[in-house]
């Protein structure tokens, strides 16, 4: 019996366990880590269960290629030749701007690296992201905007010292369960709490304030609670004065936003948003919260822009228990956008445009390397369905069921004249590969990955892959060293020593500096103790910007045809595109099958019963999921998590993308629903 | 039997017992945590935190393969261990666990699974100077083979067993007088919250609102189950693999609403408020019920795995605070 610290696979918060393996090599359980600062000997659910998709056998254990449509296993020297000849085949015939990379949020630092350097410094394009994009894209152009640095401001240790947590679109208790239950401890120790939801999640419940606000209006909700924060004197001037810019212009924005404006918008009671300014503004130190749902909108950067001002407003910034606190969802996705795998940075959020930055890393890497940014991940998919996107290497993602409008993504998988992915399981995206590469999960490999805290910290191997399944960054390097490139890391120590050399905010993280539960970046240099809290004396960007915002409504709202708005997102039980969770027993036990949240009221109205199977259709597609009655959803809006490939929850979603991030509008859409 | 064991003794008795057992010693992990583990590549961690991993976990694992059923409709036994296994570094809490464990999986029709691993295995206890800072844990007095109790960086040891005994025989033996004090200071003064709990619960005092109250406060992580030494739940789980289906066994906890949920979709434990009662009510009246005591050894894992603060002591606490002076 073998115990191995690592770090939990499945969401941002970052939780350590052991992952406890016997004689043969197959890991039998996990046990919480009990003295790490967030895992407090404690887990949720699914880290408790990490263990149980690892040794599942339908684990990928050997390449494939695909020959007259089907595909057969064949040889890993074969399966690189053919991925690197034909990547290479279509940048030499249509220029490399016609290859796409999709990086992983689920793997490692070092791995996330190699893949930028695969696309940039290999096939010579900026056409790399990931899906941050469609989570936490807009709170990286929004905050990088308004503070300068795209990250959660705070620590989570903040939550037990708040006075105030205002949670906005975030179902903390699922999603972030370990963020979640120290919001719970807060409300006992006294702390106050407002949630903004339109659905009543579990927060709710505790919640001194809980604002139902239509979805997609929470620019109006947030300016109108600014502009009271103004009319009562409860705004910070001295925070104001000293450490902002542009408050004038904020001020006249809010102007139009009177809690009976607001009210229209929003479908709140005037005095809810009264109300709810004059608790958050008399507070002196509160955080706010925030997750999918301000950034999930064809606003979202807008809405992100709201949160920071009222952050700004009531300087709560800065210190311990405030802050502007974006949950980042996946174990590794602020790893991957700080790595760079987005199309317009390398690590660090060095900008590709930018001559001085690139120059450092041509000379690092010893080649030259192209010069305007690249496409998000979500303009790529309709440039496959245009023929302007040719080849695509996918890791470790599975867009089949993740991205906005399934039958574009479809369309736009099949068009590719070549599309090679590197998973652990045969998802429905690597269905439609024409090379699939094996990869080992996160219990068979080491890499560093970093929380929503900024904390980065170790993933340990705990035990072999699975038959030839091969750790990704050694996947990585073998197409490096094909493309000619230094690719001889002896492992992914080396490799973090690479990133640090080029990375100013990682410029002090070294694998032997991590085993004390890690450190948070920014942490320049090799003794510097890394940042628990950013933005302390000043702004990364210097003076914190206020950006005023008006209020768009969502691209489509309800109407005659579709007449309920359908709400998209995740269950506590299953994780993203269900490919480990439901392959975990006891996960898969609770939530067998794609469901949908409807309120009672509504189901009375079309004549629906408890568990009956209901066609659910929009304006891009068709489905049908088991109704579940239920008054977390308001009337006139139904809720379908995207887990279920039976039931695909984004076969209906709107790929109306937010202008400046590229985020898809996967909050709101306009959908009818009748028996099946 | 009272025997003495200095440093250099004790580590030959774990010698000794190496030999024919599968040996897990505590040790202190990366984590600052103490656990048990393999005895091979161990620095013994002789006193400080209880064990995080509860020991019965080596009796009865989180997944468990019980059998392979190949095509042909044979079905195959995973192989017995080479060596029975041996613990050392149990507490009271601990021991008493399995003992309540052993109760259940062998109560006729003894689960054979449970019983091969269990049968032939040796329990060595620790207590005396062996808790956080060298503190002072009970004494045990039973469940285990062999008990050592810290005392001055020494050990007294009782065997228990005729096996205990006879790897102590060549031991010096130990003060008699000694052992009646450490007795003493054994003796049980908790206080006797988890009983007035049970008597509160056994009355019928605790209203419902209580228990949803509770429930709105639980994030379903199952840890509070999954980490109860006493916790003897589980469900089994079927996976098509080349060689067959391989059928194991896995934690359940009864949090979880697929726990009893029916085929028809019916579910006697349907809500959450219900679940939380159940989780107290079965450790506190039920098992008393069916096993004369109660089912909490009071080992505190799952007040420290619960992530929101409702674990036994503290429901037992509320409860008691709320609803106590009624009774
Ligand atoms: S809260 Fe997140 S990191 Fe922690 S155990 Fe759950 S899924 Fe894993
Ligand atoms: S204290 Fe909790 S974990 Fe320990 S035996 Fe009692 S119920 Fe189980
Ligand atoms: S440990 Fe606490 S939160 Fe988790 S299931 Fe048990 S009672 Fe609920």
């Amino acid at each position: 019996m073998t115990a191995t610290l690592t770090t939990c696979p499945y969401c941002g918060t970052g939780c350590n366990f052991y992952l406890k393996a016997d004689k043969t090599g197959r890991v039998t359980g996990v046990e919480p880590a009990g003295k790490h600062p967030t895992s407090r000997g404690q887990l949720c659910i699914k880290g408790w269960n990490a263990h149980a998709f690892v040794d599942h056998p339908e684990r990928l254990t050997t390449p494939q290629i695909r020959q007259r449509g089907q595909l057969n296993a064949a040889g890993w020297e074969t399966a690189l030749d053919l991925v690197h000849e034909k990547l290479q085949g279509i940048a030499e015939k249509y220029g490399p701007d016609s290859l796409m990379f999709l990086s992983s949020a689920k793997v490692s630092n070092e791995e996330n690296y190699l893949l930028m350097k695969l696309a940039r410094a290999g096939f010579g394009t900026n056409n790399i992201d990931h899906c941050a994009r469609l989570c936490h894209s807009s709170t990286v152009t929004g905050l990088v905007e308004t503070l300068g640095s795209g990250a959660m401001t705070n620590s989570l240790s903040c939550f037990d010292e708040t006075e105030l947590i205002f949670v906005i679109g975030s179902n903390t208790t699922e999603q972030h369960p370990l963020i979640g239950s120290r919001i719970l401890q807060a409300v006992q120790r006294g702390a106050k709490l407002i949630v903004a939801d339109s659905r009543r999640i579990r927060l709710a419940k505790q919640a001194d304030l809980h604002l139902r606000q239509q979805n997609g209006s929470d620019v109006a909700l947030l300016n109108g609670m600014m502009r009271q924060i103004l009319q009562d004197g409860l705004e910070d001037r001295e925070f104001i004065a000293s450490r902002t810019e542009g408050f004038s212009a904020l001020e006249q924005s809010l102007d139009p936003f009177t809690p009976e404006h607001v009210s229209k918008i929003t479908g709140l009671m005037p005095n809810q948003i009264v109300d709810a300014a004059r608790l958050f503004g008399k507070t002196d130190k509160a955080m706010i919260v925030y997750a999918m749902g301000i950034t999930q909108h064809s606003h979202g950067v807008d809405n992100v822009r709201a949160v920071s001002n009222l952050a700004l407003l009531t300087g709560n910034l800065g210190r311990p228990g405030t802050g502007v606190n974006p949950l980042r969802g996946q174990n590794n996705v602020q790893g991957a956008c700080d790595m760079g795998a987005l199309p317009d940075v390398y690590s660090g959020y060095q900008k590709v445009a930018d001559p001085v930055v690139r120059e450092k890393f041509s000379k690092a890497w010893g080649c030259n390397l192209p010069e305007s940014p690249g496409l998000m991940s979500t303009h790529a998919i309709e440039a496959a369905v245009e023929g302007k996107i040719r080849g695509m290497l996918i890791l470790g993602e599975n867009p089949m069921l993740s991205d906005a409008n399934q039958a574009q993504v479809k369309q736009a998988l099949e068009n590719l004249d070549f599309l090679a992915v590197i998973d652990i399981f045969p998802t429905e995206t690597a269905q439609l590969a024409d090379v699939i590469l094996p990869a080992a999960c996160y219990a068979e490999r080491d890499g560093t990955f970093t929380s929503t805290e900024r904390r980065v910290q170790h993933g340990r191997k705990a035990v072999d892959p699975p038959g030839e399944a091969q750790a990704d960054w050694q996947i990585v390097c073998q197409l490096l060293q094909r493309c000619g490139l230094q690719s001889d890391y002896a492992d992914p120590a080396e490799i973090m020593t690479e990133i640090a050399s080029l990375t100013p905010s990682y410029g002090g993280i070294a694998y032997d500096r991590l085993s004390d539960n890690g450190l948070q970046w920014p942490c320049p240099t090799s003794d510097h103790p890394g940042t628990p809290i950013l933005h302390q004396d000043q702004c990364t960007r210097g003076k914190g910007l206020f950006s005023p915002v008006d209020y768009r409504p969502p691209k489509e709202l309800p109407d005659a045809d579709y007449p309920l708005l359908l709400n998209t997102g995740r269950s506590y039980f299953h994780w993203h595109t269900g490919s480990m969770t439901r392959r975990s027993h006891l996960l898969d036990r609770e939530e067998r099958s794609a469901f949908v949240e409807i309120n009672p009221e509504d189901a009375k109205k079309y004549g629906f019963v408890e568990r009956q199977q209901i066609r659910i259709s929009s304006r891009r597609g068709s489905i049908s999921c088991a109704a579940q009655l239920t008054g977390k959803v308001p009337v006139g809006q139904i809720f379908i998590p995207f887990h279920f490939a039976e039931g695909a929850a984004n076969a209906l979603t709107n790929n109306a993308l937010d202008p400046e991030s590229g985020i898809p509008e996967f909050k709101v859409c306009a959908v009818r629903i009748e028996p099946c | 039997m009272l025997k003495q064991l200095s440093r250099s003794d004790l580590e030959q008795l774990l010698e000794a017992v190496a030999k024919n057992y599968a040996l897990q010693v505590p040790q202190l992990l990366a984590d600052g945590t103490r656990q048990l583990g393999p005895y091979d590549n161990a620095e013994l961690s002789l006193s400080g935190q209880p064990l995080q991993r509860k020991p019965t976990s080596y009796f009865f694992p989180q997944t468990e393969l019980l059998l392979t059923l190949d095509a042909a409709g044979n079905v195959q036994q995973p192989p017995p261990a080479e060596k029975p296994l041996a613990l050392f570094g149990m507490d009271r809490t601990d021991l008493a666990a399995l003992t309540f464990l052993d109760q259940f999986f062998m109560a006729p029709p003894a689960d054979d699974i449970y019983l091969h691993r269990r049968l032939n295995a040796l329990l060595i206890g620790l207590t005396g100077d062996a808790g956080p800072d060298s503190s002072f844990l009970p004494l045990a007095d039973d469940g285990c083979d062999i008990e050592l109790i810290a005392i001055n960086q020494k050990w007294l040891a009782l065997g228990h067993s005729e096996a205990g005994k006879s790897l102590l025989r060549k031991f010096n033996d130990g003060d008699d007088k000694q052992l009646v004090t450490l007795r003493k200071a054994s003796r049980d003064q908790p206080s006797d919250l988890l009983q007035q709990a049970s008597q509160l619960l056994h009355d019928d005092l605790v209203p419902d609102a209580f228990w949803e109250e509770i429930a709105d406060r639980c994030i379903l992580c199952s840890g509070c189950n999954l980490a109860c030494p006493t916790c003897s739940c589980f469900c089994l789980q079927d996976r098509q693999t080349p060689n067959g289906t391989e059928r194991s066994r896995v934690w359940d906890s009864c949090q979880l609403d697929a726990f009893m949920r029916e085929a028809s979709g019916h579910n006697p434990l349907g809500t959450e408020a219900l679940r939380t009662r159940r989780r107290i009510h079965h450790k506190l009246v039920a098992d008393v019920e069916r096993w004369g005591e109660l089912g909490c050894v009071a080992c505190g894992r799952c007040d420290r795995a619960c992530p929101t603060g409702i674990g036994m002591f503290a429901v037992a606490e509320e409860m008691v605070e709320r609803f106590g002076l009624r009774s």
